[in-house]
């Protein structure tokens, strides 16, 4: 079984959300044996109503103690049943433990995928799931692709930085808000500041745009390429690209950089007071393949 | 058409063996054109019970979409060759939870489906064993609205055997039975089949025999059953007769079907027989319930079928990726209904 303390806390949890009769349910099939709980996994929503999570303060900092970056915010109660559920399973046995959830995984529909892949950072042997994270990278399904990279911790602790960047790179891609991708910061590497250098010159040659938010993975690798890049940005029409060339040329460690935001004094005062940050420019919907006028 | 049947290799499929009258048979619904029939539809819609989508493609599902039809159950059936192991089992029932359901969706029509091991696959019975294993993760899954089509093809001890498992599987889901009846000793085998599912305890009305014709429909209406009928072309059901069965035996637990496949198969045999019923003079409401509403009845019993989700229509709009998927190819102009599904 995943951790004691989170399968509790994720109890306490649901026994507020959900009616007496429904926590019966669930709470028996936690103790069933495993054919019996996966079957429970599948059949959730024909006995859990489908309703939003709510959690108090006292839970989430208690889940974010327990597993960092993790949270079960805007889930159903359907997935947070699912999710405990698998919490309960026996994984003594790795190679057993393993065939299930590989079962669940094979046999899986969306929803099931969205539980599947919200309960990785909770799971028991974390290495044996990376195969299956990354097949939700390359996902069509957007709900699936989600579940993976939106507020989740396992890709950051257990991907390759080929994966990473791969994840990083599609989130941007398909127009999915990278801000809400767990270790963004920490696993910022030059690879892929430059991958998205590349990608950015191919969308301003097609006369698409990129989101501003992406320039925040090139502060600290801010080399000639890059600050040509930034000079492209200074000269753009859209004032959120001059705000992006700004907030990262700051925070670069590359007296270039910070040589070249010299050149714009009201743009470096308004990064120095803090007037703008990287938090303005976190936009959720993107719209980078309408073609610019 | 008619001249070429004769000569024909037998449909392959649902209906392989053309017998009897048959033969003779017109299949009219096949030559009616939308411009023949359009009107006597219009602002009606249907729900097509017994449908293969997975084998059909995207042209009919505007077509469908446009003559009326809301929502469907495709059955999972055989894929006209039999499958060589486990994964492939998995990945046919999971698309059809999965990519089928979405695809439908993107043409404005709400997709159920049924699950279960096809007659013909139970003679393999250690892989036969194997799937009973997965069967239950898919019949809980939302939208799954019943087990079918399961019951007998060579009517086989393996066959009983799996159909036998599989209806104590339905009846631990609380899910409906879609049975399909065989083709060679059909009158046989839909008795045989009613009587199993007799002997396991079931309410007649959880239970809807498949496939019938003029020769079973009596004795399936008496006994409590619901009563499907595939209208399918070069086979013993055309629509002409299924008109003359729905002013004999009324609308009651009778519902109709295209069963349209990989055959030779018609996906609007459903609003085309509606159309032919509806010119001879028979009523909205029996055309309503032998079309639409008995099939809610009797596959709603899963619980999986909310008729909100379609009454409406469906809101398409394949510009929208929906679950950031999409079925547009590069460059293609979607396809937007703003207004209702009902045709104006
Ligand atoms: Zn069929």
């Amino acid at each position: 079984m995943a951790s004691n303390h989170i399968n509790s806390i994720l109890s306490s949890i649901l026994q507020e959300l959900l009616t007496q009769t429904e926590w019966m349910w669930l709470e028996e099939k936690g103790g069933a044996e495993p054919l019996q709980l996966m079957t429970a996994f599948v059949a959730t929503p024909r006995f859990v109503g489908r309703r939003s999570v709510t959690i108090s303060q006292e839970n989430t900092i208690a889940l974010n103690d327990e597993v960092p970056g993790f949270t079960v915010t805007d889930w159903s109660t359907v997935r947070l049943s699912r999710v405990w559920l698998l919490t309960c399973l026996d994984s003594s046995d790795q190679e057993t433990y393993v065939r299930h959830i590989e079962t669940l995984f094979d046999t899986a529909e969306m929803n099931e995928l969205v539980a599947l892949y919200s309960a990785l950072p909770l799971l028991d042997y974390p290495q044996k799931w990376l195969f299956r994270a990354t097949e939700a990278v390359r996902s069509n399904v957007g709900d699936v692709f989600d579940a993976l990279v939106m507020h989740n911790p396992y890709p950051a602790h257990y991907f390759t930085e080929a994966a990473w960047n791969q994840l990083v790179l599609k989130t941007i891609f398909n127009d999915k808000p990278i801000h809400k991708i767990v270790g963004l910061e920490e696993r910022a590497n030059p690879t892929l500041a430059h991958m998205l250098s590349d990608f950015a010159h191919e969308r301003w040659a097609a006369g698409r745009s990129v989101a501003p938010e992406v320039w925040r993975l090139s502060s600290g690798f801010m080399d000639n390429a890059l600050l040509e890049d930034m000079k492209h940005l200074l000269a753009s029409e859209d004032p959120n690209d001059h705000k992006a060339a700004a907030l990262a040329c700051f925070h670069a460690t590359s007296s270039a950089a910070h040589t070249l935001l010299a050149q714009h004094p009201v743009l470096e005062k308004a990064v120095q007071h803090r007037t703008i940050s990287w938090a303005d420019l976190e936009f959720n919907d993107l719209n980078t393949y309408a073609t610019k006028p | 058409m008619q001249q070429n049947h004769k000569n024909q290799e037998p449909n392959p499929s649902h209906f392989e063996e053309s017998q009897g009258t048959s033969d003779q048979e017109v299949p009219t619904h096949r030559d009616l054109t939308w411009d023949e029939y359009r009107d006597t539809i219009q602002g009606m819609r249907f729900f097509d019970p017994h449908i293969h989508m997975t084998s059909r493609t995207t042209d009919d599902y505007q077509t469908m979409f446009d003559a009326g039809i809301v929502a469907l159950i495709e059955p999972a059936f055989w894929l006209g060759q039999p499958r060589t192991g486990l994964s492939s089992f998995k990945d046919y029932y999971s698309s059809l939870v999965n990519w089928e359901r979405f695809r439908s969706s993107q043409f404005g029509i709400r997709h159920y489906c049924t699950i279960g091991l096809n007659s013909r696959e139970a003679n393999n019975e250690p892989l036969a064993e194997q799937v009973m294993e997965i069967l239950p993760l898919f019949l809980y899954k939302e939208g799954v609205v019943g087990v079918g089509e399961i019951g007998f093809d060579d009517q086989t001890a393996a066959e009983e055997k799996y159909y036998r498992a599989q209806l104590e599987l339905a009846k631990q889901a609380k899910l409906p039975v879609q049975v399909h009846t065989p083709h060679r000793d059909k009158k046989h085998g839909t008795e045989r089949s009613m009587a199993i599912a007799l002997e396991h305890g079931f309410d007649p009305a959880w239970v809807i025999i498949d496939h019938n014709n003029e020769e079973t429909v009596k004795s399936v209406l008496d006994q409590g059953f619901y009563a499907g009928f595939t209208i399918y072309p070069f086979t013993k059901m055309g629509n002409e007769r299924m008109v003359k069965v729905v002013e004999q035996y009324g609308p009651e637990r009778i519902m109709i079907n295209s069963a349209a496949d990989w055959g030779i198969s018609d996906p609007l045999a459903l609003p085309k027989t509606a159309a032919l019923m509806k010119m001879r003079g028979i009523s909205d409401e029996t055309i309503r319930k032998v079309t639409y509403q008995n099939a809610i009845d009797a596959f709603g019993q899963s619980g999986q079928i909310h008729e909100t989700d379609f009454a409406n229509g469906l809101e398409i709009d394949q510009s929208q990726k929906m679950n950031g998927n999409t079925i547009l190819r590069g460059g293609q102009q979607p396809r937007i209904a703003k207004e209702s599904l009902f045709i104006n």
